[in-house]
């Protein structure tokens, strides 16, 4: 995907985030490679292992690329689905992670 | 997969479990006290709740939590099974199928019933057991969250009780396990969800987890359904390991699961410093869907405020607090035991059963259809080889005769696959009989016999109405009250009895009762109300007995909820008639009635005689036919104007003239230029069925020549010979009842296809 450089991205992320959005979000944060982006994950309600794993690799991505990775809102049932597998939302923000 | 086919799967596993209940219920009932049938019945109440858990079937969980409850009450042997308490328990299975079939169809069920034996389980539960509820509830909590298997869609609120857990159980230090959670991508494929064990994992116990993401592939490898994170969790909890097992129970063939007691507490502080362990809170009711997260936050609180108190209280009394210690600490024991003996239980019975799969129907109908065509032609072939080959030594009629035995083999395999046992549909019958008799106020007994008869599928599928049908007019109508029973000096308890047999080629199921018989004055008159008959006619017993299969016949004095209302046996008779079957019944005054139903074993193929009746072709089922003989004249005897008798090894059969019968010709045959039959009839008498010639003995399909024409008096069916040609299927016993001198009327013809 080409990509002009300094363009902002964003990502609302849907409501359930379950193993058959897993591949859906991958192309979706392939798609937006390259561009600082900010992450919108209020509206989730259920989050599976499948797409934090996901988002937790796009944050590594984007840590590797040096380009801005957020996740601006988070509701309160993807906070607690973090936490509970152990994991917080910062590791989500993109940064050298490890 | 799709979410309905696994509710599907979910439903038809229902009915099985729910059979295995009952079967073991009434086991109990009849004084069997095997812990292993306990054990199955608690086992199928329990897999009920999990599974209605997974699908958020509310009602049906809460139901059989309570069920459980008192039934894990029986099963350690703190309640004696005796017949109040099985009565209660056979009533509560009622209602889990009530429930189970509303959750399926939708359509609700009587809440006050079910309210009322959740008051009269829980009674049991607590009344006649020394230790209360809490030290059931808690085996039972545990048990209960264990994760049922669950949709891909996400999270499935799986209602959790903590009812019982203000209990001082929770004052008690826990043991610490150190939990490895590897899953493998297979676990996520299934469509478990890691974090929903996870959840259920935090809700054993104190919970801090580490979660080691070392193995996440970069963002272009990564496989979006992959499985990279693994866990390291540790667990502070009271119910020991088979409780954190048990929330890994579907999975743990998918994952690499190891849990191990933490040798010291401190420990967990240093190997927190090692690993970064996020404590997970308690408060996880965002994560649930709507429903459960209220009670069980509201209880976590409860638990956690009586666990300071108590603890106080053991402070204060430090005696009482050891006792409380050392109490709790042997029921932990016991529960572990049972959920161990629970576990090799199910182990033995997984070993115990042969594989099997589920198949839709439809491809079986399918392939039986396709072999049924193969037989056809196999048939086509074989003849029209042995027509173009003169000399019969050919090494193709060698081959062909093993084609024939291997289509034979065939047939058979595939219509045994469509074979199963009446035992299904008997099981239902034995709540039809509780429940009607509970109304009517009678004590009845049903009795049940050769429930492993097998018999088509399609045949027991539609057996299930008729015969509930039966049932119910048999308690109703059929046995008095215990008063009146008493009164005429019999045992005050009726007895139904329902047995299932095979009997020449088809399936006789017989219902017979002991009550009063059929009041033949009241049945006449009645029938003479009603115009079904002339007032003045002269019928015998066995008419008047048959009067009851007349459309819009009704004994009853007044209209029930059970029966009474005239839709009955007529129903009744065309239903099973419609099945190739026939009904007969017979009644003796003061002794009760007997209902026979004689069904063919399949609908697909029979093995028939060819025979020719004045030029046409027509098979006879080759099940009915005792022997063949060639008439002499010298036995030909004549009886009254029109009949005839053959005389067979010195004694007389009534001779019957099939082509007369079915007006395939005017006048009478000579016998000694025919074949004649000896058919054994569904009465059990014999007759000699007079037949022009024999052309062989063959394998036929059945096609339906309802389906494709109309129903024929005296023909059961059609079928395709070997040469193209349709040939029609005698049905015997109404050519037999014809010769009586009923007439082969469409109305009263005894069978449509079979």
């Amino acid at each position: 995907m080409a990509s002009k450089k300094g363009e902002q991205g964003s990502l609302k992320l849907p409501a359930v985030l379950d193993l058959n959005e897993a591949t859906q979000l991958h192309g979706k944060l392939m798609s937006l490679r390259g561009k600082a982006l900010v992450i919108d994950a209020s509206a989730v309600e259920r989050a599976g292992i499948q797409c934090i794993q996901v988002l937790l690799a796009g944050a590594k991505a984007w840590g590797e690329d040096k380009k801005p990775f957020s996740i601006a809102k988070v509701s309160d049932a993807f906070q607690k689905t973090l936490q509970l597998v152990g994991m917080s939302a910062d590791q989500l923000q993109a940064q050298e992670i490890r | 997969m799709d979410m309905n086919e696994i509710k599907e799967i979910f439903f038809q596993e229902c009915e099985e479990q729910l059979a295995e209940l009952e079967s073991g219920l009434l086991k109990l009932n009849d004084g069997d006290r095997d812990p292993e049938t306990v054990n199955a019945v608690f086992r199928a109440v329990h897999s009920i709740k999990g599974g209605a858990g997974a699908f958020g079937l509310d009602d049906l969980v809460s139901f059989a939590h309570v069920f459980e409850t008192t039934l894990d009450c029986v099963r350690s042997n703190k309640l004696e099974p005796n017949q109040d308490v099985l009565k209660v328990m056979l009533k509560s299975a009622d209602v889990l199928a009530d429930l189970t079939n509303a959750a399926r169809d939708g359509g609700s069920v009587d809440d006050s019933r079910s309210r009322a034996l959740v008051k009269e389980l829980e009674a049991l539960a607590n009344g006649e057991v020394p230790a209360p509820s809490a030290t059931v509830e808690v085996p039972a909590a545990a048990t209960a969250a264990a994760p049922a298997p669950t949709d891909e869609s996400g999270f499935a609120p799986i209602p959790f009780s903590f009812d019982g857990f203000d209990d001082e159980e929770e004052a008690i230090e826990g043991t610490v396990y150190d939990v490895t959670f590897n899953p493998r991508p297979e676990l996520f494929a299934k469509g478990n969800e890691a974090t929903l064990l996870l959840r259920d994992l935090s809700r054993v116990g104190e919970m801090s987890i580490h979660c080691d993401t070392d193995a996440l592939p970069s963002l272009d490898q990564i496989d979006p359904e992959g499985a990279y994170f693994r866990w390291k969790i540790a667990v502070k909890t009271t119910k020991g390991e088979d409780a954190i097992r048990s929330v890994f129970e579907f999975a743990e063939w998918d994952c690499d699961l190891e849990i191990k007691v933490q040798e010291a507490a401190t420990d967990a502080a240093e190997r927190a410093e090692e690993l970064p362990m996020i404590p997970v809170p308690f408060d996880l009711s965002m994560l649930d869907g709507a429903g459960s997260e209220g009670d069980a936050d509201g209880e976590e609180a409860g638990a956690a405020a009586n666990a300071t108190a108590t603890t106080a209280v053991a402070a204060a009394e430090a005696v009482s607090g050891i006792a409380k210690l050392a109490g709790a600490a042997s029921r932990g024991d016991k529960k572990d035991a049972g959920a161990a003996a629970t576990a090799a239980a199910q182990a033995t019975a997984a070993a115990g059963a042969a594989p099997t799969i589920r198949v839709d129907l439809d491809r079986v109908d399918r392939l039986i259809n396709l072999v049924g065509e193969l037989v056809i032609n196999q048939a086509m072939l074989s003849q029209s080889v042995i027509e173009n080959d003169a000399n019969g030594t050919s090494s193709i009629n060698m081959g062909l005769e093993e084609l024939q035995q291997l289509t034979r083999e065939i047939q058979d395999s595939v219509m045994a696959i469509r074979a199963q046992p009446v035992k299904p549909v008997f099981q239902r019958m034995s709540r039809i009989v509780r429940e009607v008799a509970d109304m009517t106020g009678k004590s009845i007994r049903l009795i049940t016999e050769g429930e492993n008869t097998e018999v088509d599928k399609t045949v027991i599928d539609k057996l299930a109405e008729p015969l509930t049908h039966m049932i119910r007019n048999a308690v109703d109508h059929g046995v008095e009250t215990p008063e009146k029973r008493v009164a005429a000096g019999k045992n005050p308890e009726g007895t139904v009895r329902l047995t299932a047999k095979h009997r020449s080629g088809r399936i006789l199921i017989e219902l017979a009762d002991d009550g009063a018989g059929i009041n033949r004055e009241r049945v006449k008159q009645k029938a003479i109300d009603n115009d079904l008959i002339a007032a003045d006619a002269n019928l015998t017993d066995e008419e008047i007995d048959n009067l009851i299969f007349l459309p819009g016949f009704s004994t009853a004095d007044k209209i029930s909820d059970i029966s009474g209302r005239g839709v009955g046996m007529d129903v009744v008779k065309r239903s099973i008639q419609a099945l190739g079957g026939r009904i007969s019944i017979s009644s003796r005054p003061g002794h009760g009635s007997v209902f026979t139903m004689s069904l063919p074993l399949t609908l697909a193929v029979l093995d028939g005689m060819v025979v020719t009746v004045a030029g046409q072709t027509l098979v006879v089922p080759l099940t009915a036919i005792v022997e063949t003989l060639q008439p002499e004249a010298s036995a030909i005897h004549s009886f009254g104007a029109s009949h005839r008798l053959i005389s067979i090894r010195n004694s007389f059969c009534p001779l019957v003239d099939v082509g007369r019968i079915l007006n395939f010709r005017t006048t009478q045959a000579n016998p000694v230029e025919g074949v004649a039959l000896l058919v054994e009839s569904e009465g059990g008498g014999q007759r000699a069925l007079m037949v022009d010639a024999i052309q062989g003995q063959r394998q036929v399909v059945i096609k339906s020549l309802e389906a494709n024409y109309t129903h024929v008096a005296g023909i059961a069916a059609a079928t395709i010979l070997g040469d193209g040609r349709v040939a029609l299927i005698l049905d015997v016993d109404a050519v037999v009842g014809a010769s009586r001198g009923q007439s082969l009327k469409p109305e009263m013809s005894l069978a449509a296809t079979g």
